[in-house]
């Protein structure tokens, strides 16, 4: 950004701290008047160093650090990581872990998502929403909490499995908890489609074409809302999605409004999948037989090679590079967080709009600065 | 398009240039670039193969064989294919062309991997740390002879 200001300009530093932002980041905007002329993001105030981490610790170690990659997402974060490994291993993962292990990922993906909302609302001054979506938050996370004993950070994935199997009573806990958000969804979209100011604030604001969001490399129900049916879950397909019947959600207008309705629409589809698993999850072990691997696992050494994996998060594309030269530790990961790429979109997409409508847009990309940081 | 076309198109178009093929998938494919040409094969990949979306670019240190790598991950909203394209770099003097003509968020990929690894990318349009501050500059802490860690931080917490 350039240093010099004009008489009727003015620069306005947004965060690092602010409510309105998702974690710790800099916006730097040139104003004149209300209209933002320039914008320019600065990161690095929760670098954590991971990828320097991971370079250091066994590859069981590992688990536990990725899921401080992001607190939202600690358990797709989980799945990239491990199922870098399988890959290079050579490791199959039986069909109950494999089951197990979408359920308690689209039941991450919920939680997320109804955050994501209740954040969203916050940011254009519907601060009623937060309180509606933290409550059903709250039951979505006791039921992840029941499977792996902690609400956020669970290093519940294990290499070819998971930690433990569901508990007793799981799917009776679950339908009812699924049923309630169901209504809740319907609900939530009344509330949004019916409120005028909403609407006044989210159609047309921070609209993206297919055609510029590829370009900048945006991902996720950012990208889906303007058309591209670009889900890994459909593209790539891991663990049992590709057996699992659902749609990828998408919307034309690519703007606010599209990328909400895009997140409602995923709920849904998350909690028709949840449902599916339930139904059809087999019984058998959660460990592949005849292996080292499993609830304990030793200090393991992985083939050397190198792999790409990716996964859907939440946010997009969460992918990894792994490269391992044959010992118990890493040689290199490289880890491609979604929000990168997004947050990097950010100042094209406000320059030209006003300040009020800045947190409305960052708000609907529903960040995790923490992950851009790493 | 299936990852056998792409490696036949790709080498055909730069039988110079691209080395090491290797089809390790259906879905992955690895290639080896010379340096000198990577933006070249990146536009080529961006116009003519439809890789439209660049996944990331990360740094990769070899102290021993005393190069670099630079890695490219490229894929595709059209096709499932993922294209992993590297250079080697020498590393006494790291240097390589910067992509983000071709692909736009390359920006701040580069700006990370120059930060981190000290590989300077040529004619990138604003080359400043991203994620460290200033005076880290220098330090390059994700090379393997980085003294900083574990050294100058407490032992016991790490």
């Amino acid at each position: 950004m350039e240093e010099y200001v004009g008489s009727d300009e003015m620069i306005l530093h947004l965060g690092p701290q602010h409510p309105m932002q998702p974690g710790p980041f800099r916006l730097n905007l040139k104003l004149k008047g209300e209209s933002v002329l320039d914008a320019d993001v600065e990161l690095g105030y929760i670098h954590k160093g991971i990828e320097k981490i991971l370079e250091n610790k066994t590859y069981l170690q590992g688990i536990t650090i990725v899921d401080r990659i992001c607190y939202l997402v600690a358990l797709t974060n989980e799945e990239c990581f491990v199922g870098c490994v399988e890959k290079l291993a050579g490791i199959e993962v039986p069909k109950r872990a494999q089951y197990i292990r979408v359920i308690i990922e689209e039941l991450s993906r919920l939680q997320s998502h109804l955050l994501g909302l209740g954040e969203f609302g916050e940011f254009i001054g519907f601060v009623s929403m937060f309180m509606y979506t933290i409550r059903e938050r709250e039951e979505v996370l006791s039921l992840i909490d029941m499977v792996t004993g902690a609400r956020v950070t669970h290093t519940y994935l294990r290499f070819g499995g998971v930690r433990q199997d569901l508990p007793e009573g799981f799917r009776e806990k679950t339908l009812p908890v699924l049923n309630s958000l169901k209504k809740t969804i319907t609900d939530y979209e009344e509330m949004f489609h019916s409120d005028s100011i909403y609407r006044e604030r989210s159609v047309g604001v921070g609209t993206l074409t297919a055609d510029i969001a590829k370009d900048l490399g945006v991902s996720g129900p950012a990208l889906r809302a303007t058309g591209v049916p670009f889900d890994i879950r459909k593209a790539e397909p891991y663990l049992v999605y590709e057996d699992l019947d659902f749609k990828v959600c998408t919307e034309t207008a690519g703007d606010i409004f599209a990328r909400i309705q895009v997140r409602l629409n995923e709920m849904r589809e998350s909690i028709y999948l949840i449902e599916q698993c339930l139904d059809r999850i087999p019984s058998g072990p959660i460990f592949p037989a005849n292996t080292p691997y499993g609830r304990r696992t030793p200090v393991m050494r992985v083939p050397a090679g190198e792999v790409f994996h990716r996964v859907e998060d939440p946010r997009g594309e969460m992918g990894m590079y792994m490269i391992s030269d044959g010992s118990d530790k890493p040689y290199r990961v490289k880890v491609r967080g979604p929000y990168f790429p997004t947050l990097q979109a950010l100042p094209p997409l406000i320059i030209g709009t006003t300040v009020a409508d800045v947190a409305a847009i960052s708000g609907s990309m529903d960040g995790c600065t923490s992950e851009a940081d790493r | 398009m299936d990852a056998r076309t792409i490696i036949e198109s790709l080498t055909g178009k730069f039988p110079e240039i691209i080395s090491e093929t290797e089809i390790e998938s259906e879905i992955r494919v690895r290639a080896h670039t010379d340096r000198a040409m990577a933006k070249e094969v990146c536009q080529y990949l961006k116009d003519s193969l439809q890789f439209g979306h660049l996944c990331s670019i990360c740094g990769v240190d070899y102290p021993k064989r005393n190069e670099m790598e630079v890695v490219y991950h490229i894929a595709s909203y059209d096709h499932p294919v993922v294209l992993t394209l590297k250079a080697v770099l020498s590393r006494d003097s790291p240097e390589i062309e910067s992509v983000v003509p071709v692909y736009w968020n390359a920006n701040w990929y580069e700006r990370e991997t120059y930060e981190l690894y000290g590989i300077v990318f040529k004619n990138h349009p604003d080359l400043r740390p991203l994620l460290l501050p200033e005076e880290m500059l220098g330090e390059w802490p994700l090379r393997k002879d980085y003294e900083g860690f574990p050294n100058k931080t407490a032992r016991n917490l790490v």
